[in-house]
């Protein structure tokens, strides 16, 4: 059986162990493509860079295994965001339940040169990743994917009004708490 | 648009993971596909979600009365059956006792008709 899949042709078979196999070079073109997109979603939504990797790979062996049901590249992206985001709200319910650390127990990567003020960013990083699950997800699928809300209420199978509700009750959960930290950095 | 939005679009750039990613996912695909064990699957019952909790809650609230308000009905339903064939008994054992005594009645009648 072939398909097509992020405009690569894909060689699907049959195996009864695994439901397909792909042609490695060619899923390792798609990995390629989509890793920075699975893994920022990760990232910035667990501020754990070991465990997003890892939730990462196991995104993409997920995929390994349901490639045949990817319809087309659009669908693939959306199936990743779908997957990535759910495996990282179960994990944060897992870590939840059987706590290992708290967040700011975890170093901070070494920073990278972005533009803008790192300082800021860094800050408005971590209060992110205070937000409740759900609307940390919206707020990293609507400020690093630049999904409009009837996008992220698909991949979250959640209602358009509460998208909306929810994404704009956190930005002033955001801008209440910045305003907060940075007038602690002044002083 | 605001400032934080900007300020989030940069703060929430994507991010590449580390340079053999790739590598590392496909060195896990050629790893022997391993079924889960039972513990894993009790572990994967177990978590956490409380959502499930909850459903298995509210299930259990449901069903625990449900099962009481039947097995009630079920014993009062036995016990009004017991005493409705005790009644049918008695009756029997009465219409019986009364046809006996009929028949005496009738046998002596007949007696006391063939002498005279």
């Amino acid at each position: 059986m072939a398909s097509s899949v992020g405009g690569l042709a894909v060689r699907v078979q049959e195996e009864p162990q695994r439901a397909v196999q792909v042609e490695l070079p060619a899923f390792a073109d798609i990995v390629r493509e989509h890793q920075g997109m699975v893994f920022s979603l990760a990232w910035h939504y667990l501020h754990d860079r070991a465990l997003a990797e890892e939730i990462s790979q196991d995104v993409f062996l997920e995929l390994y295994r349901h490639l045949a049901s990817i319809q087309s590249p659009a669908h693939l992206v959306f199936w990743l965001r779908k997957v990535a985001s759910r495996k990282c709200i179960d994990q944060t319910r897992r870590r939840a339940f059987w706590p290992k650390f708290g967040l700011d127990d975890i170093p901070e990567p070494p920073a990278k040169t972005r533009p803008g003020d790192p300082m800021l960013s860094r800050a408005l990083a971590k209060l992110v990743a205070s937000l409740p699950e759900k609307a940390r997800m919206l707020v990293i699928l609507r400020y690093q994917e630049d999904l409009d809300p009837s996008d992220i209420a698909r991949v979250l199978d959640m209602p358009v009004g509460t998208v909306k509700s929810q994404l704009q009750r956190s930005l002033e959960v955001l801008r209440d708490k910045l305003a907060r930290t940075v007038g602690e950095i002044a002083l | 648009m605001s400032n934080l939005e900007d300020d989030l679009r940069i703060a929430l750039r994507r991010e590449e993971p580390a340079a053999d990613f790739t590598e590392r996912v496909l060195a896990r695909l050629n790893q022997p596909f391993a079924e889960p064990t039972w513990r894993e699957r009790l572990a994967v019952l177990m978590r956490p979600p409380r959502l499930q909790w909850a459903a298995l809650a509210v299930i259990v609230s449901i069903t625990i009365p449900a099962a009481t308000v039947r097995y009630r009905n079920e014993v009062q339903y036995r016990a009004e059956g017991e005493r409705a064939k005790a009644q049918l008994l008695f009756a029997v054992r009465v219409a019986g006792s009364k046809l006996h005594r009929a028949q005496r009645k009738v046998l002596e009648t007949g007696r006391t008709g063939t002498r005279l």
